[in-house]
């Protein structure tokens, strides 16, 4: 930065010489001696001051009326340049030189016709820094030496601040102070709409096609262009054609600028513009909170052991109420006996045809199967477990003594003969034609038989003590698919093509009819509390019945890709599962909760793969292990498997 | 100091090659290391990482001969499943699927034929070997075990007790230490315990009411013997029995628990409870550890001590299917092996839990049963109705630091 002069630069401050004197003062004579004071005052009086000797100055007669005085405006020549002098009333006529002042100053000129305020400047001082001083004055003492008393005042405040008398100032707060208007506005005043501003729809940028030099692939060709000139100027999907040009400097003025700009302009006021309220939901939302698979544990997992011996399709499966053994139905005419823990065929039985259906009887004290063979239901003890227990059976069997009078039932009880005996045959039902499906009552005399007819006759209940059989129903409600015993309660569940209907055994009377709400029933299981039922359906949904709560499905599951053949519950463990002819198995957890206001919770948790389809069937019965949380599986395959 | 990334086969040249340097008749062995009783399987740094040891200290590296993999020696047919096994010095005794038991040498020859039972043999077990005689057990499926009794001399075989009393199969014998004792285990639920000393009398059956006297005792085969005490805790069926002490039995059963119960008072003294069915349970004395074989693919470690009783110490997972039975090694505190339902018996050391020593597949179908004599001698049969013989050299010379 440049030196700062020493001096103030003196170049624009030239001394003027006072302007103030009126040139015409000294020149009046001075008659009037009131002084500066409003004329007005003498207004009513005949004279309008005193002059130097203390006489009244009289004010000129003025008698001139409006017309004299137009009259000398006109005539007089120097009217112009006549004032009245307010402090003697009397008319001057000004000079030719006071006329030029008077010009001059309106000109806002100076006075002085011969001061030239363009004078050259003249420095006094150099505004260069010069190496000697100006004066040759020595410093002056008190600028070297500290001053007494500024050192008294500053020993003042310092005991003043010390003793707290003077408090530091407080340090200046710079932060800009804002108010917020509408802190206090309500949002649904008028004002409010406001904060509902919808911003105008925003242009599309300009992509590649509108560049002066688009790519090839943007430039139409010779047939689009054509197409482009036929289509409705609305209809078009660019409303320009895209052209190439060697440089930005060729490209001409744009002839539809004014045209797109007025077309945005109605777009932007005609275009109402509202608020529309859409349902923002969260998809995750709409998933119901399920719990985990892996916090469900247990449930059967992984394939463990495949029961291979059967050459055709295995239909059916039961297990002994101990969980020991297992036996299976098939289509190769025979029933296999296995060994639960080892797969290990124990027993074969030869049976006349193909096996329906086959039944442990649940009761632990007898060891009894019943199976379906054609018209025939037959009862099977197969001398596997405890030797006194099945030996109980047997005189159980044999203790029937026949009653005094024949009474008339609708099937035929007959005692096998000695070749049947040998292989384990006890007892043979027989039926007027094929049975389909046998289940045992939870109390093990009990069971019943469905019976592939159209008839009353379907569906029949014998009681293995007294060899007795009776048809409960008198007319036909439709194709019976599969009939079940309550575990508990005297129900009865008969399953026609659409509807469950429950039957109360002791009052003999429909209870209650359930709409499973599927085309065609395959098969059904009951929950061991005996309050839900699940449906299997040949259209591949599976219905969950609660009886307590309605007569619809609680919840229809459509896990499997193909139809149901068999579902089944798990007697302790909250677990159900159900074979398709997908090949599949899927296990699910349906907890059912004491308290009657929680619904059940079903969880589908695993799906078990291992059938290999065949003839278009995968799974053809499934069922769990009474204390075990496994799931055995029969398919069409000619195998058992078990998951556990 | 040796390279991060060496493997085992690195270290094994190393540590020859000082070997070699030291005496000049060195042959070429093979080693396997531990590093804080954990062999090493993987390179070094690799194996540090996933152990969390400091890099910062010195690692000590053990080095032991490598265990040479088991010698097949004999392949013996059986008419049926195969059982259960257990070996002796000189013979082998199997229980098949063919109602019988069977003695075979070493050598792979059929001796004798043991039949009687009129169900499946589940289990058999020595009693007593003397040069003239010697006594042997077989549980059945038909609820009875019967001891007989083997003249080796004449080759003949002699039903002496039958043991009546279970209301199910009888799935696993054992035999106590003093060899006076042995315990069943059933599906009924049921251990019970029973003189192994062959006497002239038979013990008081009660009646079944309903049967004659006449009949029963012409079914029976050998001296009737009851129970000396039976041991009820179990919820669902014993499937293995094993005498861990003179006076502790321990079982494993159905129910997802393994019972130790004190033989002379019949009470449990504590329960292992899992979360499977367990399958077998086999105690070594050496480690003083259970092993167990459960319905899913692990092999589980306890310790039979520990008061809170589900502490699981190590768990062995290579199998892909049911572990049917476990053995440990009666001469070597760390290996055992197990024989599972993917048809493979493995060899393990419990110093590599991550992967078996040996992997045995020479079985067809499911592998049921398996055994370890003391002169090291493995055994394995199946549903192949083959019986697998392994001539194991264990040595565990050569130990180095």
């Amino acid at each position: 930065p440049p030196p700062a002069p020493r001096a103030a630069s003196a170049r624009n401050s030239v001394p003027c010489p006072p302007l103030t004197p009126l040139p015409s003062a000294p020149l009046q004579d001075i008659r009037n001696t009131v002084g500066n004071i409003p004329m007005e005052w003498y207004q009513d009086f005949p004279h309008i001051g005193y002059n130097l000797d203390g006489k009244k100055i009289y004010k000129p007669i003025r008698n001139k009326d409006e017309l004299d005085m137009f009259l000398e405006k006109m005539e007089n020549p120097d009217y112009w340049r006549t004032v009245q002098d307010k402090m003697t009333g009397a008319d001057i006529k000004l000079t030719d030189e006071q006329v030029d002042l008077v010009h001059r100053l309106q000109k806002g000129q100076f006075g002085d016709v011969h001061f030239d305020p363009y004078e050259p400047a003249v420095d006094f001082f150099t505004h260069e820094v010069m190496i000697h001083p100006v004066t040759n004055r020595p410093a002056d003492k008190r600028s070297f030496i500290p001053s007494l008393i500024e050192k008294e005042k500053v020993s003042k405040l310092v005991h003043a601040i010390k003793m707290g008398w003077i408090k530091p100032r407080k340090p200046k707060d710079d932060t800009p102070t804002y108010y917020d208007l509408w802190a206090h506005e309500d949002p649904n005043s008028i004002l409010g709409r406001h904060k509902m501003h919808v911003p105008a729809p925003k242009m599309k940028l300009p992509g590649h096609e509108e560049s002066y030099n688009p790519p090839p692939e943007y430039l139409l060709s010779e047939e689009e262009k054509l197409a482009w000139e036929q289509q409705e100027p609305a209809e078009r999907k660019l409303n320009f054609m895209p052209q190439q040009y060697r440089c930005l400097r060729a490209v001409p003025a744009y002839s539809r600028f004014i045209h797109e700009r007025f077309e945005r302009c109605l777009d932007l006021y005609l275009c109402p513009r509202q608020r529309k309220m859409r349902v923002n939901v969260d998809p995750e939302d709409l998933i119901p909170k399920l719990p985990k698979p892996r916090d469900l544990q247990p449930f059967p997992t992984t394939q463990a052991l495949v029961y291979r011996g059967h050459t055709s399709l295995v239909r059916c499966l039961s297990v002994s109420p101990s969980g020991q053994w297992l036996v299976s139905g098939s289509d190769d005419c025979t029933v296999r006996f296995w060994e639960v823990c080892t797969a290990r065929c124990m027993k074969t039985l030869p049976v006349s045809g193909v096996v329906k259906s086959v039944a442990w009887n649940p009761n632990p004290t007898i060891c009894l199967v019943a199976i379906c063979v054609e018209q025939s239901v037959l009862l099977v003890n197969p001398c596997l477990g405890d030797k006194l227990l099945y030996g109980a059976t047997d005189q159980l069997l044999e203790s029937y003594v026949a009653p005094e009078e024949e009474r008339v039932q609708p099937m035929q009880w007959v005692t096998a003969n000695m070749e049947e005996h040998s292989k384990g045959v006890r007892l043979v039902v027989q039926h007027s034609k094929a049975v389909k499906q046998v289940t045992w009552h939870g109390k093990g005399d009990y069971f019943a038989s469905v019976v592939s007819d159209n008839s009353n006759m379907q569906v029949l209940i014998h009681q293995t003590s007294k060899r007795w059989s009776q048809n409960p129903f008198r007319k036909s409600k439709g194709l019976v698919q599969c009939v079940l015993f309550h575990p508990i309660r005297p129900y009865f569940f008969v399953a026609t093509q659409r509807y469950v209907r429950v039957y109360n055994l002791l009052k003999q009377e429909l209870t209650k009819k359930l709409m499973t709400n599927c085309k065609w029933v395959s098969s059904m299981a009951i929950h061991p509390g005996g309050d839900n039922i699940i449906c299997g359906s040949y259209d591949s949904k599976l219905a969950w019945f609660d009886l307590d709560l309605s007569t619809r499905p609680y919840q229809l599951l459509r896990h499997h890709k193909k139809a149901l053949r068999s579902v089944a519950f798990h007697k302790h463990y909250p677990l159900f599962a159900s074979g398709s002819d997908d090949g599949t198995v899927i296990v699910c957890h349906g907890m059912v909760y004491n308290d009657l206001l929680q619904n059940p919770l079903l969880v589908p948790v695993k799906v078990l793969k291992g059938h290999v389809l065949t003839l278009d069937l995968g799974v053809l019965d499934v069922l769990f292990h009474p204390t075990q949380p496994w799931v055995f599986s029969s398919g069409a395959d000619g195998t058992v498997r078990l998951y556990t | 100091s040796v390279p991060a990334a060496s493997e085992t086969t690195d270290l094994s040249h190393l540590i020859n090659k000082l070997l070699a340097a030291g005496n000049a008749d060195h042959k070429y062995v093979e080693f396997d290391f531990l590093i804080n009783g954990q062999f090493l399987r993987v390179p070094l740094v690799t194996h540090i990482e996933m152990e969390n040891i400091s890099t910062e200290e010195v690692v000590e590296i053990e080095y032991v001969e490598k265990y040479m993999a088991p010698q097949p020696e004999e392949c013996i047919f059986h008419d049926d499943w195969i059982s259960s096994v257990q070996a002796t010095e000189e013979w082998i005794l199997t229980g098949c699927y063919d109602q019988t038991a069977r003695i075979w040498s070493l050598e792979g020859k059929s001796i004798m034929t043991v039949a009687g039972h009129t169900e499946v043999v589940k289990d058999v077990a020595w009693v007593k070997q003397d040069s003239l005689s010697c006594l042997l057990l077989s549980a059945s499926m038909d609820q009875t075990v019967l001891l007989w009794e083997w003249n080796v001399e004449k080759n003949k075989v002699k039903a002496l007790h039958c043991c009546r009393g279970h209301a199910g199969s009888v799935d696993s014998i054992a035999v106590d230490c003093t060899r006076t004792k042995f315990c069943s285990g059933s599906w009924d639920k049921m251990l019970k315990i029973w003189s192994a000393v062959p006497t002239d009398e038979e013990d008081e059956m009660e009646e079944a009411a309903n049967r004659p006297r006449k009949k029963q005792k012409t079914e029976q085969l050998g001296l009737t013997r009851t129970p000396l005490a039976t041991l009820s805790g179990h919820t669902e069926a014993v499937s293995s029995v094993l005498w861990s002490d003179a006076e502790e039995i321990c079982s494993a059963s159905w129910d997802h628990t393994i019972k130790l119960w004190d033989a002379e008072t019949g009470d449990v003294k504590s329960t292992l409870t899992g979360n499977k069915v367990f399958n077998s349970v086999s105690y070594s004395p050496l480690c003083r550890r259970l092993a167990s074989g459960s319905t899913d693919r692990h092999i589980r470690l306890w310790d039979p001590r520990s008061k809170d009783g589900s502490l699981v110490l190590l768990s062995l997972t290579s199998h892909t299917g049911w572990v049917t039975s476990v053995k440990w090694s009666p001469t070597h505190e760390h290996q055992l092996i197990s024989g599972s339902l993917d048809n493979i018996v493995k060899l393990w050391d419990t110093r590599s839990c991550k992967a078996p020593l040996y992997d045995l597949a020479a079985h067809e179908d499911k592998v049921l049963c398996v055994d370890w004599t003391e002169a090291g001698l493995l055994l394995s049969g199946g549903a192949d109705n083959k019986l697998y013989c392994y001539r194991y050299p264990a040595t565990a010379s050569d130990v180095g630091a």
